[in-house]
């Protein structure tokens, strides 16, 4: 009787899963782009209990890189200070104008002035490129790095242009770049998040939605590990329960699952909802070591600048990022804030750009000496680029710079970018891109690119249309292709 | 007759009254299909649109299917008049070129890409930058334009985008086209073809951007939600069926030879619908006099629908479901996410609504209109909350241009997505590519909402309004003194600086703002926040933040209700962060200034001027061919929304009633009839069936929109009670591959908030209040005390209500901030409040585990049931059996009972030998901060006041080991599936 039993239970198992093969093409093909889903289809054709939503897809196009890092500046790092150097300023420095406009906000608006950089700039590395005196460890890596000074977003307000840079649409509920790379190529390791981001303490206005999945489905979920406290919520049991303890409870749960899953054979996310369990018991364990960078040699954290005051916290979420795209998370998104220097801008830029760049330099040196930096893409962008000019602050005593959609430098290094050059430019002041301009959306196409992913073909239907990252299609920046 | 088959089987439709149905796919672009009545009859079909002929008949009379093998004119071959060529191209070819093509090639002479100018046939001929045999006319194989059109070449793949690419359909009327010689016809003869040949319908709407768009034929069956809303005739079945909706659903079974599956037993059946009518689980005593009652099913059971509409918890259910659809949210998201005081009053509006059974037109009107309609009625001003649901903000950082446009844009969108079930946002920039709305409809919709302006009305508080949550208050106010005084004693010092400045540079003493009304220049000002270093200039901001926005949201206790009024754009700015009182005078902002279309969406770019009106293309609605009251909307001020919310909640409207009832079927049944409830239109999914869901609108209407009366129309149904378990499910699985058979129903996961609920509900401690402002239960502690940047500063950190009794309220009640999501219910697929939701996904990620099996608040359910069980039980066994009764709705058997009270010794063993320290709270955090203008890092201390006299739920610290570990068998059935799924 028992063995009767048993058996039609292994019955009904082995077409359950055949069902969720089935289910899975019926059930999300209604709201699945389409070639998405087409490229699910081999993974999830040949292994059809083990193929979650994260499992790896084919790529639309050929793959110059398979990881990306994504090194968000917040608060919108000024050009002109960074990468984009106006001498020019210098002889306007401290004049003054007025400005107003239908089309202009409070803060650009009324009498303003001038400013000059408070760095001078040379050309580094084989390539030329420019820098401000600050960076000195960057300069060491420039020929990996592309540069590129013709970027525009919308907006200059910090979170309708950050929810831009990051998901494409200045409103925010759209799907994270992340969740788009994580949605149309899977991730390879299915123990963790194919997304993960590294926030700041605090986060940024706008907040999570900055690394949400919007309309895509959950799995594509950015997940912040917390540089405190838990990295994962509620990733430990209350203090006091041993892993023995979970497991006793984790035991009896499975057994009544079990049995209730025998009284509906054919209701496969029962299945799903019970291998998740085990799925969490492994992460918990696996989570702390991956995440435990004390693991890795002095001389490597050195690289980064981790145990240096100044260097420390952004070290840290370098090599993290590392150990997180060796471990095979797809997407790491990193945050560094407090780059909204209105004022100050001396003080503040030159604070951020030491907290930087060591940790950079050292995450590109130490990639490419693993031989990952091929298949990396990492991409360093803000919100938006910073005005030659300010409203009138003090006298003229704390220089700083308001926002700036129409000129914003990014740079990309790894996989396929075009190393060591420098991609277009602004204006003599630097107050608008002018040559090889494009707005973000191109720059999302093509990052998505060099991804293997076809930002017309990666797809999702929602809202009554086929949306994608762009918005409405953008172009491939062919400068920024190596 | 046709089949459509897309790739990937992301659509599959066969038109209706047509033989066959899909059974299954080979690959990502074939289907294979049978034949309805003989399952023998199978075959197969590639991506496209396949023409399909019955081809003969058996001896047995079974229809035999046979499928051409190329695309075959449709519209019939060659004529006497015209060449076959050129009724290819008017009829196909041409409307592709233009809809797919033109864009980007001849539209625009100042940019053609790739030099290619696609607009006329010497264009083609002469081919583009790269190619010059684009097209050679007669030899198709060699028109480089069909390589493209094909993907066949990886560097021209056109058009580029995969959702714009050509069916092969199309593929194939351009192929045929060039080889009868690409020919031509000039506009006239074109036209004359179209009038005489073309398939298809034009719709007339109140004015296009092209006459291209003018022009444009839709298939009938895309039109479907514009026909007027049929009464058709209940079939008759072979199960007779006495229920309308089952004859419906069961000669569409009959049909395609599907037995149903039979009805759920009792026990199945009140969970199912006590879950889904108030969203918690049925009390043991429940359960069982209904499971006892001796009358017949349909008889016991009609008395548990009337039990659960009566009770109060019905409108939280289902106005929860409401507002996922407006996206409602106590903030407003952006920059400061400030809360949205008020917005609870409109929260409640909305379940008060539903326990009332407000006929569903008044309730549409109410919120539309509301304010227009009968302004004195305080319900009305509560209900146009709906208008301003959506996430806004306006500060010094943006263009009041552009604020104020993405009100209008969200609000025309929201009121399309949410009533008429259409996202309008599609017909923004351009006419609507697959549906009959222009652009100009959605900017004439638009004008309706250019006289709505922000207004926080005075109403006062209401004798039915719940206001015993005032514990905040005192918080509040505390925070404020704290961050007063911490700003304080820097603001005198910098003052005196300043002093000592001012006497030092020869200015007369004073602060800079007194100086500057003096006249002084700028250059002789003294700085400002002068004498303060970076650290405190740093500390004063979150100071003089803090005070300000606490300041402004101490209001919420204040009788404000969020709403709207009619009248030009008010003379002041309106900044978010403070109260927009209402203007005595609501004319006094001047004249209304013209609406016009904005070419590409874009505010600073005005096209043609348009009036106030309605969505044209509906039956009766076009007031440019005849205008009528019902269709024509008033361009004062004042009336125009209620004029337009008239238009809508009509029985003339065709979307509107459809609507409502495609939604209540959807969330009883887990998908609508039409599974896209936000959208009708042509992308939107068709009706399964189109017959039933026009029979339920015009019932509904009969039964003067009723909503509880649908409920029990619907639950009544054999459909809504079946069992998810089919006894054939192979044979289900073949014959209904979509599951929308209704043959079983399908089962569910609870949604985040129900979860949460049941286990309150289980534990006995989930409080009974009704309404008010926001609940402020215990989140996760990470989160509550995350710190949050707004602008300028860092908003105050999240503090959970004093006692148990105010946190462990219902989940619709609690507080949602857009920036700070409550992570459980995020886990768990609460939807996000930036877009409308039309229907809850339930994904499965292991993060819920950490979530349901890890957090302090599983754990706090699990004592308080642990407890809970123990006070009021015996015995152990007794103990055991309860909790089943209450998690499960049925009591445990023999083995499981046995199971449960080993499990209950074996962790009391284990427990007894460790101690746990009580929870304890936090009274201060330490911030570290960066100041934001100068990247100054500094420190504060934000003191937690809101844990001042904080009484936790009971947890491990609390009991004893025997408690302890019935807690932990009651989070295992927590966990359990039994648990979270309804069957």
């Amino acid at each position: 009787m028992k063995k009767r039993l048993q058996r039609e239970i292994q019955q009904n198992i082995s077409v359950a899963k055949s069902l969720n093969r089935r289910d899975f093409l019926y059930g999300m093909g209604s709201s699945l782009g389409s070639i998405a889903l087409a490229g699910m289809l081999p993974q999830n054709l040949s292994a059809a209990s083990s193929a979650g939503p994260l499992s790896v897809k084919k790529s639309h196009l050929p793959q110059k890189a398979k990881n990306c890092i994504f090194l968000m500046m917040e608060g919108g790092p000024s050009h002109i200070d960074t990468f984009d150097p106006k001498p020019a300023l210098n002889d306007l420095h401290l004049q003054k104008f007025t400005r107003s406009g239908e089309a202009k906000s409070a803060m650009e608006s009324g009498t303003r002035y001038y400013v000059q950089s408070p760095w001078k700039a040379r050309q580094v590395g084989k390539s030329g490129a420019w820098m401000t005196e600050p960076w000195q460890h960057l300069a060491n890596v420039a020929d990996d790095i592309c540069f590129y000074l013709g970027c525009q977003v919308d907006s200059v307000n910090h979170p309708t242009a950050l929810f831009q840079v990051n998901t494409g649409n200045r409103f925010g509920g759209d799907p994270a770049m992340g969740s788009w790379v994580t949605y149309g190529l899977g991730s390879e390791n299915q123990d963790l998040p194919g997304f993960i981001v590294l926030p700041e303490l605090s986060y940024p206005q706008g907040g999570a939605p900055n690394w949400g999945n919007g309309y895509l489905p959950a799995h594509y979920q950015g997940t912040p590990l917390r540089p405190k406290g838990s990295p994962i919520l509620d990733l430990k049991p209350p203090k006091g329960i041993t892993a023995e303890h979970q497991r006793e409870n984790l035991n009896l749960l499975s057994r009544f699952n079990h049995d209730h899953l025998e009284e509906h054979p054919w209701q496969d996310d029962l299945q799903a909802r019970i291998e998740n369990y085990e799925l969490a018991f492994r992460m918990q364990m696996q989570v702390p070591g991956i995440l435990d960078i004390d693991q890795e040699d002095d001389r490597t954290k050195e690289m980064y600048g981790i145990g240096d005051d100044d260097t420390d916290p952004f070290g840290r979420k370098m090599l993290l990022a590392r150990r997180l795209i060796e471990k095979g998370v797809r997407f790491v998104q990193a945050y560094n804030a407090g780059w909204d220097s209105h004022d100050f801008i001396e003080r503040a830029h030159g604070s951020r750009i030491k907290s930087i760049d060591k940790p950079i330099a050292g995450l590109i040196q130490d990639l490419k000496q693993r031989g990952l930096l091929d298949e990396t893409l990492i991409i360093w962008c803000g919100e938006f680029g910073r005005s030659p000019d300010n409203g009138v602050r003090d006298g003229g005593a704390a220089y700083g710079r308001d926002h700036n959609a129409k000129a914003m430098t990014m740079w990309f290094a790894g996989g396929g970018v075009n190393a060591g050059h420098t991609v277009g430019a602004t204006d003599e002041i630097g107050s608008e891109a002018v040559q090889t301009v494009h707005h973000i959306r191109d720059v999302h196409v093509t990052l998505l690119s060099l991804l293997g992913l076809d930002d017309n073909k990666l797809t999702y239907f929602h809202g009554g249309r086929f949306k994608q990252m762009s918005q409405f299609g953008g172009q491939i920046i062919p400068e920024l292709i190596g | 007759m046709l089949i459509r088959i897309r790739r990937g089987g992301a659509s599959v439709s066969v038109s209706e009254g047509f033989e066959v149905e899909i059974i299954g796919f080979q690959g990502n672009d074939m289907v294979t299909f049978q034949s309805l009545r003989n399952s023998e009859t199978r075959g197969s079909l590639k991506n496209g649109i396949h023409k399909m002929d019955l081809v003969k008949k058996t001896s047995l009379g079974i229809a035999f299917l046979a499928i051409s093998s190329c695309w075959q004119l449709s519209q019939g071959a060659e004529t006497e008049e015209y060449r076959k060529g050129e009724m290819l191209f008017a009829l196909d070819v041409k409307p592709i070129l233009s809809n797919k093509c033109f864009s980007c090639h001849g539209d625009d002479p100042e940019e053609i890409e790739g030099g290619l100018d696609m607009t006329t046939r010497e264009g083609l001929l002469e081919g583009g930058e790269s190619f010059d045999d684009v097209l050679i006319p007669g030899d198709a194989e060699f028109s480089f334009m069909m390589e493209a059109i094909r993907w066949e070449d990886p560097d021209y793949e056109m058009p580029p985008k995969e959702t714009d690419r050509l069916s092969e359909e199309q593929i194939w009327s351009i192929r045929d086209w060039i080889k009868e010689g690409a020919p031509w016809p000039d506009d006239d003869r074109v036209a004359a073809i179209r009038d005489e040949y073309a398939e298809g319908v034009i719709v007339q709407t109140s004015g296009a951007l092209s006459e291209d768009w003018a022009n444009r034929r839709y298939k009938e069956e895309d039109l479907w939600a514009y026909q007027p809303i049929a009464n058709p005739a209940v079939p008759e079945t072979k199960s007779k069926a006495d229920h309308p909706i089952d004859a419906f659903i069961d000669y569409k079974l009959e049909l395609k030879d599907i037995p149903a599956a039979p009805l759920a037993d009792r026990r199945t059946l009140i969970r199912r619908a006590t879950f889904d009518l108030i969203g918690l689980p049925p009390a043991p005593e429940e359960v069982e006099d209904f499971v006892k009652d001796r009358r017949s099913d349909l008889v016991a059971f009609k008395d548990v629908i009337d039990r659960l509409l009566d009770d109060p918890r019905y409108g939280e259910q289902w106005g929860r479901h409401w507002l996922d659809v407006v996206r409602y949210a106590d903030s407003s998201g952006f920059s400061n996410d400030y809360e949205r005081t008020h917005a609870w009053r409109y929260r409640d509006y909305v379940i008060r609504s539903f326990n009332e059974d407000k006929p569903f037109d008044q309730f549409a009107i109410e919120q539309i209109a509301g304010d227009e309609w009968d302004p004195d009625n305080p319900e009305m001003i509560f209900a146009t909350g709906f208008l301003r649901m959506g996430p806004w903000e306006h500060t010094s950082m943006s263009v009041a241009k552009i604020t104020r446009q993405q009100f209008l844009d969200d609000v025309t969108d929201s009121v399309g997505q949410t009533f008429l079930s259409h996202p309008l946002q599609c017909a923004r920039c351009h006419d609507h590519k697959f549906d009959p709305i222009p652009t100009k409809d959605y900017y004439r919709i638009q004008a309706v909402f250019d006289s709505t302006q922000f207004a926080d009305r005075t109403v006062p508080f209401q004798p039915y309004e719940n206001l015993v949550d005032y514990t905040e208050k005192a918080v509040m106010e505390k925070r404020i003194q704290y961050f007063d005084e911490m700003r304080k004693e820097l603001s005198e010092k910098s003052r005196k600086a300043t002093e000592e400045w001012c006497r030092e540079n020869g200015v007369p003493v004073g602060t800079r703002r007194e100086l500057a009304k003096q006249g002084i220049p700028d250059d002789k000002l003294p700085p400002r926040n002068h004498g303060l270093t970076l650290e405190e200039l740093g500390i004063k901001k979150v100071g003089d933040k803090n005070v300000a926005r606490t300041t402004f949201e101490l209001m919420k206790f204040e009788p404000y209700a969020m709403s709207v009024y009619s009248g030009p754009k008010p003379e002041k700015e309106v900044r978010s962060g403070s109260m927009l009182s209402m203007p005595k005078d609501p004319s006094s902002g001047g004249s209304m200034s013209s609406m016009h279309i904005l070419i590409g969406g874009d505010p600073f770019n005005r096209g043609e001027e348009v009036t106030p009106g309605v969505m044209s293309a509906l039956p009766g609605s076009n007031d440019t061919i005849e205008a009528t009251p019902w269709n024509s909307i008033p361009d004062s001020p004042d009336g125009r929304r209620l004029a337009f919310a008239k238009w809508l909640a009509s029985p003339e409207n065709t979307l509107v009633p459809r609507s409502i009832t495609n939604r209540i079927w959807n969330y009883h049944f887990g998908r609508g009839i039409v599974n896209t409830p936000n959208n009708f239109g042509a992308m939107g999914g068709k009706p399964t069936h189109p017959e039933l869901l026009d029979y339920l609108a015009t019932w509904f209407l009969e039964n003067d929109w009723s909503i509880k009366e649908l409920h029990r129309f619907i639950m009544t149904s054999e459909a809504y009670r079946r069992s998810t378990e089919h006894p054939n499910r192979t044979l289900l699985t073949e014959k209904d591959p979509l599951g929308d058979s209704y043959a079983a129903f399908r089962h569910r996961r609870l949604s985040a908030e129900e979860v949460r609920d049941s286990m309150l509900r289980v534990s006995g401690s989930l409080s009974d209040s009704i309404g008010g402002l926001p609940a402020r239960p215990e989140i996760n502690m990470d989160v509550a005390l995350q710190p949050r940047q707004v602008m300028g500063s860092y908003a105050a950190s999240y503090e959970p209500a004093p006692t148990a009794e105010l946190r462990n309220r219902r989940s619709i009640y609690a507080k949602k901030i857009r920036g700070l999501r409550n992570p459980f219910m995020e886990m768990f697929n609460q939807p996000s409040p930036d877009e409308s939701c039309e229907v809850r996904q339930s994904s499965t990620v292991t993060p819920q585990v950490f979530s349901l099996f890890n957090s302090e608040d599983s754990l706090n359910r699990s004592v308080a049931t642990a407890i809970d069980l123990l006070e009021n039980n015996k015995n152990r066994k007794k103990a055991v059996e309860e909790l089943f009764h209450r998690a499960y709705g049925r009591k445990p058997d023999r083995e499981e009972t046995k199971l449960s009270l080993d499990h209950w010794k074996r962790m009391e063993d284990r427990h007894e030998d460790l101690v746990f320290e009580p929870r304890e709270f936090p009274r201060e955090v330490e911030r570290s901060a960066v100041e934001e203008m100068s990247g100054a890092p500094f420190t504060f201390t934000e003191v937690l006041f809101g844990f001042d006299d904080y009484s936790p739920d009971p947890t491990f610290a609390d009991v004893d080991a025997e408690t302890r570990a019935l807690a932990d068998l009651c989070l295992v059935v927590f966990n359990s599936n039994e648990f979270i799924y309804v069957y």
